[in-house]
C-alpha cells in the first residue's frame, strides 16, 4: 500500500519531468526525444516573466507583513492569558477555516469594485490575511519548546520587556520563525483562490497566467516551468527539512 | 496592558480586511436595502439543475475521496509508524507533505501528462495493445477524481500517522497476547484508538475537496462543474454576482457543519 501511494503521489512529477523534454509541441509521455527549447522558451516569455516578479513579490511582502503582525500575537497568546484569549485565537485561524474561493469574492466585491484599494494592494491584503494564521501558529510552536523561564531569568537580571522579546526571544525561536516564512512564502507563492478573484488585465500572479495559458496553448512549454516550480519546490522542502525537520507542519 | 496593544495591529487588520468583507457578503446574499430579504436566490440555488448538480457532484467527490484514501492512508501510515530508522521516516513524511506544497497548477497539469490524448496511460494501454485509439480520459470526474485524491492523500496519512505515533505501544500487544489477531485486531484495537486522527483526517479531506479550485477546474472543466468551479463561473464569466454570493455562502456553510460535526464525532469516540 505504501508503495500505491507514493505512486499516486509523486508519479505524475516523474512524469511532467520527462515530458518537458519533448521535442514536438504536443504533450506526450514518454517523449520522442530531447530538448530544452521549452524551458528557454518560458523563462524568455516577458508574461511569465512579469507574473512570476508580481508573485514573488507578494510572498515576500506577505510573509514579512505576516511576521510583523503574527508574531506578537504568538507571543502573547502563547505566554499569558487574557479574557480575548480564545477570540483572539479563533480570528487568527480564521483565514484558513474560510474557503478560498470565499475569501476572494468578498475581498474582489469589497474592495476592488468600490475602489477602495487598486488591485495589487489588495493582492497582498488578501495574501498577508491568507498566511497570518501559519505565523501565529508557528510562534506559539516554537515558544512551547522554549521555556518561559529563561525570559524570567533574563528580566530579573534587569532586561526590559522589549530587550527580553529582541535579544532573548528573537534569537531563540529563529528556526520556528525561518520555517514560518518558508511556508508562508510557499502558500502564498502558490496561492489561486484569492489571486484568481483579484487579478486584472496586467496584474496576475504567476499561477494565473499559467492556468490562462493552457486553456489556449496545449504544448509542453507549461510543462517545462511546472518540472521548473516542482523543482524548486522539492528544493525547498527538502533543504528545510533537513535544517528543521518536519515538525513545523503537524 | 500595554503589551497587549501588540495584539492590536494583528486585530485590526484582520477585521478590516477580512472579517468585515466577509460579513458583507454573508450578509448581502440574505438581505440588501433595496430588495429587502433575498431567500428567493437560495431557492434558486436548490432548484435550478446546474447548481444542484454542482453541489452533489461536490459532495459525493469529498465522500469518495475520503472513503478512498483512508483505505488507501491507514494502511500507508501505519507502515510509515513502523519504520525504526529515524531519518528514513521524516524522509517518508516529507515525501508524502511535498505534493501539498507544491504549485497547483503545475501539479494539475501534471495529470495531463499521465491522462491527456497521447499521456502515459493512453500510451501505455495502446502498446500493450488493450485499445486502438486514445480513450478521453479528461475532463471527466474520474480525472478530477485522480486529482483530489493526490492533493489530499497526504492530510489523512498525515494525521493518522500523528495518531498512530500516539498509540501506547503496549495496547496493541497486549491485544495480541490475549489472542487478537488481523480483522479483530483492528476494529477493536486500532480503529477506536485511533477515531480521533481518522476523523479529523476525513473532514481535512472532505472540507478540501469541497473548497478546492484548481484541480476540479483544470482536469473537469466546464464538462465537470463543481461548486467551486461554478462559483468563478457565476463571479467572473455570467457575472451573476447573487448566486456567485450565495454559492460562496453555500460553501461557507456546508464546511462549517462538516467541522462542527466532526467535533462531534471526536467527542462521542472519545467518550466511547
Amino acid at each position: 500500500m505504501l508503495f500505491v501511494a507514493f505512486i499516486i503521489l509523486l508519479g505524475p512529477f516523474l512524469v511532467i519531468f520527462f515530458a518537458s523534454f519533448e521535442p514536438t509541441s504536443t504533450l506526450r509521455f514518454p517523449p520522442t526525444g530531447f530538448t530544452l527549447s521549452w524551458f528557454k522558451k518560458v523563462i524568455a516569455m516577458p508574461m511569465f516573466q512579469k507574473s512570476f516578479l508580481l508573485s514573488l513579490r507578494l510572498a515576500l511582502l506577505s510573509s514579512f507583513f505576516a511576521l510583523l503582525l503574527g508574531v506578537p500575537v504568538g507571543y502573547l497568546t502563547a505566554r499569558y492569558d487574557f479574557k480575548l484569549k480564545r477570540f483572539i485565537e479563533l480570528l487568527t485561524t480564521l483565514p484558513v477555516i474560510i474557503p478560498g474561493m470565499v475569501a476572494g469574492l468578498a475581498l474582489l466585491k469589497f474592495f476592488v469594485l468600490l475602489n477602495v484599494f487598486d488591485v495589487e494592494t489588495t493582492l497582498l491584503v488578501g495574501h498577508t490575511a491568507i498566511v497570518l494564521p501559519y505565523v501565529v501558529r508557528s510562534t506559539v510552536a516554537s515558544l512551547v519548546n522554549f521555556p518561559a523561564s529563561v525570559e524570567e531569568a533574563a528580566m530579573s537580571l534587569g532586561a526590559t520587556p522589549l530587550k527580553n522579546f529582541f535579544l532573548v526571544v528573537l534569537p531563540n525561536i529563529r528556526v520556528g520563525i525561518v520555517s514560518a516564512f518558508i511556508l508562508t512564502f510557499i502558500t502564498s507563492f502558490n496561492n489561486v483562490p484569492i489571486s484568481l478573484f483579484l487579478t486584472g488585465p496586467g496584474v496576475s500572479t504567476l499561477p494565473i497566467v499559467m492556468m490562462t495559458y493552457m486553456e489556449y496553448y496545449y504544448n509542453p512549454s507549461i510543462a517545462a516551468l511546472s518540472t521548473l516550480l516542482i523543482g524548486a519546490t522539492l528544493a525547498v522542502v527538502l533543504l528545510a527539512q533537513k535544517i528543521f525537520g518536519i515538525s513545523k507542519l503537524l | 496592558m500595554k503589551r497587549y496593544s501588540l495584539l492590536l495591529p494583528a486585530l485590526i487588520f484582520l477585521f478590516i480586511f477580512f472579517i468585515i468583507p466577509l460579513m458583507t457578503v454573508l450578509v448581502e446574499s440574505i438581505y440588501q436595502p433595496a430588495k429587502g430579504w433575498l431567500f428567493v436566490n437560495y431557492l434558486k440555488f436548490f432548484t435550478q439543475r446546474i447548481s444542484r448538480v454542482a453541489y452533489t457532484r461536490s459532495l459525493l467527490m469529498g465522500l469518495l475521496v475520503v472513503a478512498v484514501s483512508a483505505l488507501i492512508g491507514y494502511p500507508t501510515a501505519m507502515a510509515i509508524v513502523s519504520v525504526k530508522n529515524d531519518s528514513l521516516k521524516s524522509l517518508l513524511l516529507t515525501l508524502v507533505v511535498f505534493p501539498q506544497m507544491t504549485n497547483s497548477v503545475a501539479r494539475t497539469f501534471s495529470w495531463l501528462a499521465v491522462l491527456g490524448r497521447e499521456g502515459m496511460v493512453n500510451n501505455l494501454l495502446i502498446s500493450l495493445r488493450v485499445i486502438d485509439t486514445p480513450i478521453r480520459l479528461l475532463y471527466t470526474p474520474g480525472a478530477v477524481f485522480l486529482g483530489l485524491l493526490q492533493l489530499f492523500l497526504p492530510l489523512m496519512i498525515i494525521s493518522l500517522t500523528s495518531s498512530l505515533e500516539n498509540l501506547p505501544k503496549d495496547v496493541p500487544l497486549a491485544a495480541k497476547s490475549l489472542g487478537a489477531t488481523g480483522f479483530r485486531l483492528f476494529t477493536k484495537i486500532y480503529l477506536p484508538l485511533t477515531s480521533e486522527g481518522i476523523v479529523s483526517g476525513c473532514t481535512l479531506v472532505f472540507t478540501g475537496c469541497i473548497t478546492a479550485y484548481v484541480t476540479p477546474a483544470v482536469l473537469g472543466g466546464s464538462r465537470v462543474l463543481m461548486l467551486s468551479t461554478l462559483l468563478f463561473q457565476k463571479a467572473s464569466v455570467t457575472l451573476d454576482w447573487n448566486m456567485a454570493t450565495v454559492i460562496a455562502v453555500v460553501m461557507f456553510l456546508t464546511t462549517l457543519a462538516v467541522n462542527y460535526s466532526s467535533k462531534l464525532l471526536s467527542k462521542a469516540g472519545v467518550k466511547s
